[in-house]
């Protein structure tokens, strides 16, 4: 049995974390697995937990300075089907589990889990994201690129909260997602990609390709990224192969019970590939 | 915290249970609302879905304590309404209940489905019950069940 | 207008579960309950050196093999008796029984099960049939690992081999499948005045009788088994409760209280029995015109750690092994191989999806290898009305296969989008044909069974149906009670099938092997007719009748030679597929089915049935991927074993033609298996079209197609 708190407000959630140490806990459908034991006995929970879903003050979709602000404890469910929501942010999160599990999970749980295979944060990666970090002392902005810095390990302090999601709105810009599942609903990734780009007068002005569960983080490839940028759509086209293989060299996937490394090698090179396609009206 | 007050089916509880414990826990054994089944015990098969605030949840992943302020309705509230009796119905004529374990969570899938959208295709009934398996019936029972729910209930949703 | 039989009903059962009111095992409430928790070994073989408890509260016991009471003994009385209620020494498999853990609370006991610390001397261990064949680490059972091995010929295999033009080698395997019946394994025991009461989610009550008796050595009649509402079985609730009520009777005995145990799900994926994975080497013989002249088979399949109904199922994978087909000259050798894996077990087919899938595929590879286009190439060898089996036994009845595919084929488009969707396009369209013997194979109806049913006709007007064969999801409450309502031309309303008890009902055999509509509602059938007979509806009237083998089967269970099954039913499933050429992931765009089931009890039902089957076999096919890890599953949770969702694949066409049997209630024979047994096949033969190349296994993941693939 551990101490699980309630708090009525963000700032009494701040100092419940800050005074013990509770662990944040949003719609919980992580940790309820993680820490699951049997019926009729408590889940092993190994810390104190501090109850962030139901905080409305947390739950809001709002446009600031040409950015969309998502409040951290927004449901899946808010989010995929706010109209201000981008669409590859819709379309990741729309493949996310099943509606039952929409309607708890929240991004601020979804990001603070860290998981490589974290199908929204693989989007909000490529859409540039970054997230406001509260704690007594303030409150600061990261980039949530490098807010996660390995499987389940993020810079989070011991005193902060994640609060609000702060995507900036690309004009113009176009995106892709594909989600290689277990299964095709209801499923975990074996690999995503997600891409944003923009292109101006068939030059490629902006680009952002993510790759999800295929390292020990969400992956960008910024020096491939910055190599692309500026150059013109016929000339990506004709480096495709060259680019497909500088991405499959640079991840490091792993064998586990969802899929093979040689396999998340390949698709994740191939569906590059598609990327590529999509971006040049290849193929 | 020491007391969780929350609406379910209707009724108002006060429970002082460590706030940790599980929904579905609570459900069944303490209030012998058994409908809500265990079938997987971590959110996977949607065997315990309840409503909260009219909408679909595990309650096996719901601790205790966060459902506080928050109406629950189990299939036993659910079934007295008219909108359960139509859903209840139009299972059992549709040839949607075979071994019937997973039946009361996917009614309440279909459930919080009308309520959003009471004219749905098939493509979104399918992806509302996406997160209840079931492995007797191949699901195309099932959604005609929730087709017909949605034909006989116009005006319900 | 007499209704026909087949006109549907709504199901007796519908509105008590689709309301919630219907109570499974973990919702009945019992006094003073306690509660179990499995101790089991941790290791894929070796020897248990100790065993360390943590100190029990009062009110908490372990239950071990000490705890058998004078007289029992610590075996669990199944088709054989060689798996321990307890184990003691040598461990076998990840997951025995070691003990039962007992007491009030369910927090109390996960924090003392977490205590227990159990050593081991660690031994090599087997999981593969490879392994197991090799003796990996020493052979276990006899000095070869097999617990069975037959042969089978028909003609003369090794003449025509000496004739052939050429001959084709092929392997073709098929992996693990978990049952997921969606409630998990559950019991709860009560002893009271000498008597054990078990209330049980299980598909035989007859059998946990038998079961558990000698561990426990008291008489049947003191033993009584009441099945409760069962949340889906297909075949996992056959023998694996009595592992369970095993242990529990032991402890009943000893602690005389009420004590359930009930799995979740991560205990219930890794330590409860699968279906048997399959190893079978083909040589095909043909002649210069590129026909058939013989076939040789070596059918192995991984049966685990102890014999359960291994030999049966092998027989069954012997016997499907040609499928559909008349081959002029065939031998078959079939081996049930020891591995230390959770023993495999009865699952829908019963051994016939692996033979089945393993024919199928290869007589595709035979086809695309010889230039013919595949359904034309196995028509040609359909087995016909008084063709010849495996067994040398006869096809009594009219086969309609020809027919079907006429039906189908057109239905599904087959030709055209064979036409449209040249091979190797990433489209592809696939088909299957299949059957299934109905009821126990060979003998086992009069050898083993000898079933019978009980009607008790009542004063009020009402009939009660007595039999032990039971409604786990499948329909049978409401197939049964139209059965008896039809023959006695009553309403079905004044029949009454309650879920049954050993102590009230005859035994009328296991829910099993496609034989509870052909077998017992046949029985069923002429009870009815004979209680027609003798009874006006206002007076109590019995009736029970047993048993008769239909006079025209013969059959020799010593050389397993003639009819093994009297009668069969017949499918043929199309599946269309798109393979997705980043990703290699497969989408299926259609799955049509016809299927031969004698006449339809029920046509929703059927229908039901084959939706439901179909899918399971496409997750099958595809999707359920089970591995092993150092002797554990390693895909041990729903989220990480994916059984198919709403949204896998596309609505399942389904029609039925009848061809009624003259031994079956109203024409109907089997249904429940046959239609799980081809979809698997459509759907590699389809991705196996749409890529270019054979595909030799199953599950045909995407991981498995990028080798393919890769293969150039």
């Amino acid at each position: 049995m551990v101490d699980v708190y309630h708090p009525k407000t963000l700032e009494e959630a701040l100092q419940f974390r800050s005074s013990t140490g509770a662990v944040p806990f949003s719609g919980g459908t992580d940790i309820m697995v993680r820490y699951r034991t049997s019926h009729g006995v408590l889940p092993d929970l190994p810390w104190p937990i501090v109850l962030l879903g139901h905080l409305k003050e947390l739950q809001y979709l709002r446009l600031r300075k040409g950015s969309l602000c998502i409040g951290a404890e927004t449901t899946l469910t808010d989010v995929m089907d706010h109209e201000l929501t981008p669409p590859l942010l819709k379309q990741a999160i729309g493949l996310m589990a099943a509606p039952a599990l929409r309607n708890l999970g929240t991004l601020a749980g979804n990001i603070g889990n860290a998981s490589p295979a974290g199908d929204a944060v693989c989007a909000l990666i490529a859409l540039d994201a970054s997230i406001e970090l509260a704690s007594p002392r303030g409150r600061r902005v990261v980039s949530l690129d490098l807010f996660i810095v390995g499987p389940g390990r993020t810079i989070l302090a011991e005193d902060e909260l994640i609060t609000e999601i702060i995507v900036p709105i690309g004009e113009g810009h176009i995106s892709w997602y594909k989600k290689v599942g277990t299964r095709r609903a209801n499923a975990l990734s074996k690999l995503s990609v997600s891409a944003d780009w923009a292109v101006d007068d068939n030059v490629l002005t902006h680009v952002r390709i993510a790759l999800g569960a295929v390292a020990p983080v969400v992956l960008r490839c910024r020096d491939i990224e910055d190599d692309m940028t500026g150059m013109k759509l016929p000339e990506i086209a004709l480096q495709r192969e060259d680019l497909m293989n500088r991405y499959k060299c640079s991840i490091t996937p792993i064998d586990d019970q969802r899929s093979s490394a040689a396999y998340r090698k390949q698709a994740a090179s191939n569906l590059v590939g598609a990327v590529l396609d999509e971006m040049t009206g290849g193929r | 915290m020491n007391e969780i007050h929350c609406r379910i089916n209707g009724t108002d509880y006060t429970f002082s249970f460590p706030g940790e414990r599980r929904l579905l826990d609570v459900l069944r054994e303490d209030l012998q609302l058994t409908a809500a089944k265990e079938g997987c015990g971590e959110g996977e098969c949607g065997a315990c879905s309840v409503l909260k605030d009219r909408r679909v949840v595990n309650s096996c992943m719901i601790p205790v304590a966060a459902v506080e302020g928050c109406e629950i309705m189990t299939l036993e509230g659910f079934r007295q309404t008219p909108e359960g009796r139509c859903i209840v119905e139009a299972f059992s004529d549709s040839g949607a209940v075979q071994c019937g374990f997973c039946t009361p969570g996917m009614v309440m899938a279909a459930a919080s489905l009308l309520f959003e959208n009471p004219d749905p295709s098939e493509v979104q009934i399918r992806t509302a019950l996406s997160g209840n398996l079931c492995r007797c019936t191949g699901y195309d029972m099932i959604v005609q069940g929730v087709r017909l729910a949605a034909e006989r209930g116009r005006g319900l949703w | 207008m007499k209704e026909r039989i087949s006109s549907p009903v709504r199901r007796v059962d519908a509105y008590e579960k689709a309301g919630g009111y219907a109570r499974y095992i973990a919702d009945i409430p019992f006094d003073h309950l306690l509660y179990g928790k499995l101790v089991r070994t941790s290791i894929q073989r070796g020897r248990i050196t100790g065993i360390a408890l943590p100190d029990l509260p009062e009110g908490y016991r372990f239950i071990s093999e000490g705890d058998i009471p004078p007289g029992g003994v610590n075996q669990i009385n199944m088709i054989t008796s060689d798996w321990p209620v307890f184990t003691t020494g040598e461990v076998r498999f990840c997951g025995q029984t070691i003990g039962l853990l007992v007491g009030p609370d369910r927090q109390v006991l996960h924090e003392l099960h977490k205590a227990v610390a159990v050593t081991y001397d660690i031994e090599e261990g087997s999981s593969t049939i490879e392994e197991g064949l090799a003796c990996r680490g020493g052979a276990f059972v006899g000095e070869d690992n097999i617990y069975v091995e037959h042969r089978l010929k028909k003609g003369d295999p090794d003449a025509a081999f000496s004739q052939a033009d050429r001959i084709i080698e092929d392997v073709i395997e098929t992996g693990f499948q978990e049952h997921v019946y969606m409630e998990p394994q559950g019991i709860t025991v009560e002893y009271s005045n000498g008597q054990l009461v078990f209330h049980a989610s299980c598909q035989c009550p007859f059998y946990i009788r038998k079961a558990v008796a000698p561990s426990v050595a008291m008489n049947l009649e003191d033993i009584i088994v009441h099945q409760v509402t069962t949340g889906g079985a297909f075949g996992g609730k056959e023998h694996f409760p009595d592992i369970i009520a095993s242990a529990l009777a032991v402890a009943a005995v000893a602690i005389q209280q009420p004590i359930q145990v009930v799995f979740e799900r991560r205990e219930d994926i890794s330590y409860t029995p699968k279906r048997h994975p399959s190893q079978i080497i083909f040589r095909t013989a043909l002649d210069r015109n590129n026909r058939i002249i013989a076939m040789d088979v070596d059918a192995r399949i991984n049966a685990g750690a102890y014999q359960s109904c291994s030999a049966v199922v092998l027989q069954r994978t012997m016997f499907s092994a040609n499928s559909v087909y008349d081959l002029p000259n065939v031998s078959i050798r079939g081996r049930a191989v020891a591995t230390n894996t959770v023993p495999s077990d009865a699952f829908r087919g019963f051994g016939a999806p692996q033979g089945i899938f393993a024919a199928e595929m290869h007589m595709s590879h035979v086809a695309r290898l010889v230039g013919e286009e595949e359904s034309e190439f196995k028509r040609r060898c359909f087995l016909k009305q008084g063709g010849r089996t495996v067994t040398n036994g006869t096809i009594h009845e009219q086969v309609l296969l020809e027919q079907m595919w006429q039906d189908i084929s057109l239905e599904s488009g087959y030709y055209e989008k064979l036409k449209s969707n040249p091979s190797g396009s990433f489209r592809g369209i696939g088909v299957s044909y299949y059957l299934h013997g109905g009821g126990f194979t060979g003998n086992g109806e009069q050898a083993l069974i000898d079933s019978h049913v009980r009607l008790k006709g009542m004063k009020d007007g009402r009939v009660e149906l007595l039999l032990s064969t039971v409604e786990m999801g499948q329909g049978l409450a409401t197939t049964y009670r139209k059965i008896v309502a039809s023959a006695l031309g009553i309403d079905i309303s004044r029949t009454i099938f309650l879920d049954p008890s050993t102590n009230r009902v005859p035994d009328s055999g296991p829910t099993v092997a496609s034989r509870s509509i052909m077998v017992v509602g046949r029985l069923l059938q002429r009870a009815a007719l004979q209680l027609k007979t003798c009874w006006d509806g206002t007076r109590e009237e019995t009736v029970e009748i047993g048993y008769e083998h239909p006079p025209w089967v013969e059959w020799n269970q010593e050389t397993l030679q003639g009819d093994a099954y009297p009668a069969y039913s017949w499918g043929i499933c199309v599946t269309e597929v798109e393979v997705d050429r980043a990703s290699f992931e497969v989408e299926t765009k259609g799955v049509w089915t016809i299927h031969e089931v004698g006449r339809a009890i029920d046509e929703q039902i059927v229908h039901g049935q084959v939706n439901g089957g179909v899918i399971q076999a496409l997750g099958y096919a595809s999707l359920e991927k089970l591995e092993l890890k150092e002797g554990r599953f390693y895909q041990n949770t729903l989220a990480d074993y994916m059984i198919p969702t709403s949204l896998d694949f596309p609505p399942v066409y389904s029609k039925l033609v009848e061809n009624p049997y003259e031994y079956g209630p109203f024409g109907a024979k089997g249904l429940g298996e046959l239609v799980f047994d081809g979809a698997a096949a459509s759907f590699a033969a389809a991705v196996q079209h749409a890529i270019g190349r054979p595909v030799g296994r199953i599950p045909v993941t995407p991981e498995y197609i990028m080798e393919l693939m890769s293969d150039e």
